[in-house]
């Protein structure tokens, strides 16, 4: 082993055995490169290979190593080791989602949230598949930064509403539904927004604002979620609002 | 199988995902914790903090503005109703509550530009302008509300 080590502390739950989440230290080389996700594989392949998470990219692009890093939501990939030095390093599944084992969480509250908001354009002529739709930079500009998601669930992860309010469609959903609404080849009138503006939607947000400081592509969902509040405001008070 | 879909066969550290980590080949699935923020989770984070701190100056508004509504209502059997409450402590307090509600219209409306969106052909009015325009009305209001308030009750 190097001269220079770091220790993570790793919770580690086996539903069929653990009562309750622990904590486990291990501790493993440090090099100036590495990011947590180096970590845990590092102490899969030589101290723990039962040690559970999720990964796939390695380049914060596919939103599957979200985790909670010090008691801050992070992509694994993306949190460099050396931002945490002396250590320790405390890697936690992501607050607000069942733990399945170790750092594994259930998104499946996640997901089914993801489709009540219907993430796709919607027609009312002329399928999307029955031809172009021309679209030009400026339009495409409007809703461009909510379509940078990559479903990490770092925002649900940050999101206290949540954690008070489970069934609160959240950040992420919301944030994509304003990007079909933003779509100008999107025709969807009502249908999304009926979802979005109902209980358990926008309404719930208190706007704490946490959901757009740890989105690690740059996302502003807390600005999808007020923009949805004013203009649905606007579509009762005023006859032309709305869209 | 659209982009979304494949989520579920992500790999894990175990080259497994969440579905077959929970299956326990026909026995049923152990009961996955559920992982809350703990009640004390605004300790946790600066920005947690000021949230909780930004939201608690709500209250100490809300009982001036409780106590301002009375003397309005005492005013309406004339100047001789009107009996404000001149201690120095409800001074101090106004004073605290007049700096809580401009950090309030502050905040709000430094974030006017992000949450407003008045489209312009096919882009939208900056959102600089719309910042300068929420603080113009601000002042406009203040000065107009001022104004009735020492001017017009003369």
């Amino acid at each position: 082993m190097p001269d220079k080590t770091i220790t993570l502390s790793v919770t580690r739950f086996d539903p069929d055995l653990d009562p309750e989440p622990r904590q486990q230290s291990y501790e493993i080389p440090f090099k100036d490169d590495m990011v947590v996700l180096d970590g845990l594989n590092w102490i899969k392949t030589h101290l723990d290979g039962s040690v559970s998470y999720r990964w796939s990219c390695r380049m914060g692009i596919c939103g599957s190593c979200g985790m909670n890093v010090n008691g801050t939501p992070k992509l694994g990939c993306s949190a460099f080791l050396r931002d945490y030095l002396p250590g320790p390093v405390v890697v936690e599944p992501l607050p607000n989602f069942p733990v399945v084992r170790d750092l594994v969480i259930d998104m499946s509250s996640f997901m089914e949230k993801l489709s009540a908001v219907k993430p796709w354009i919607i027609r009312e002529q002329g399928a999307i598949g029955t031809g172009e739709f021309l679209q030009t930079p400026a339009q495409t500009e409007q809703y461009r930064q909510f379509s940078m998601c990559i479903n990490c669930m770092l925002c649900y992860s940050a999101c206290p509403v949540i954690a008070i309010e489970p069934e609160f469609i959240g950040p992420a959903a919301i944030a994509l539904a304003r990007r079909y609404e933003l779509d100008s080849r999107d025709q969807a009138g009502d249908e999304r927004l009926r979802t979005i503006t109902a209980s358990d939607g926008i309404w719930d947000c208190s706007f704490v604002g946490e959901c757009s400081a740890v989105c690690p592509k740059g996302v502003d969902p807390a600005r999808a979620i007020q923009q949805t509040k004013f203009d649905s405001t606007l579509g009762v008070l005023l006859p032309w609002g709305g869209k | 199988m659209s982009a979304r879909e494949t989520v579920g066969r992500r790999e894990t550290g175990l080259g497994e995902d969440a579905a077959s980590v929970a299956s326990t080949g026909g026995r049923e699935a152990a009961p996955a914790h559920p992982n809350r923020l703990p009640t004390d989770w605004w300790r946790r984070n600066p920005r947690y903090v000021l949230y909780m701190l930004r939201e608690f100056t709500a209250v100490p508004i809300a009982i001036w503005m409780v106590w301002f509504l009375i003397e309005i209502g005492r005013a309406r059997g004339g100047p001789a109703g009107y009996r404000p409450h001149q201690s120095l402590a409800f001074v101090i307090f106004s004073v605290v509550c007049l700096v809580f509600a401009v950090w309030h219209s502050f905040t709000f409306l430094r974030l006017s530009g992000l949450i407003v969106r008045i489209p312009l052909g096919e882009r939208t009015v900056p959102a600089s302008a719309i910042v300068a325009g929420s603080f113009g009305l601000l002042i406009v209001a203040t000065v107009v509300v001022g104004g009735l308030l020492t001017l017009g009750g003369r």
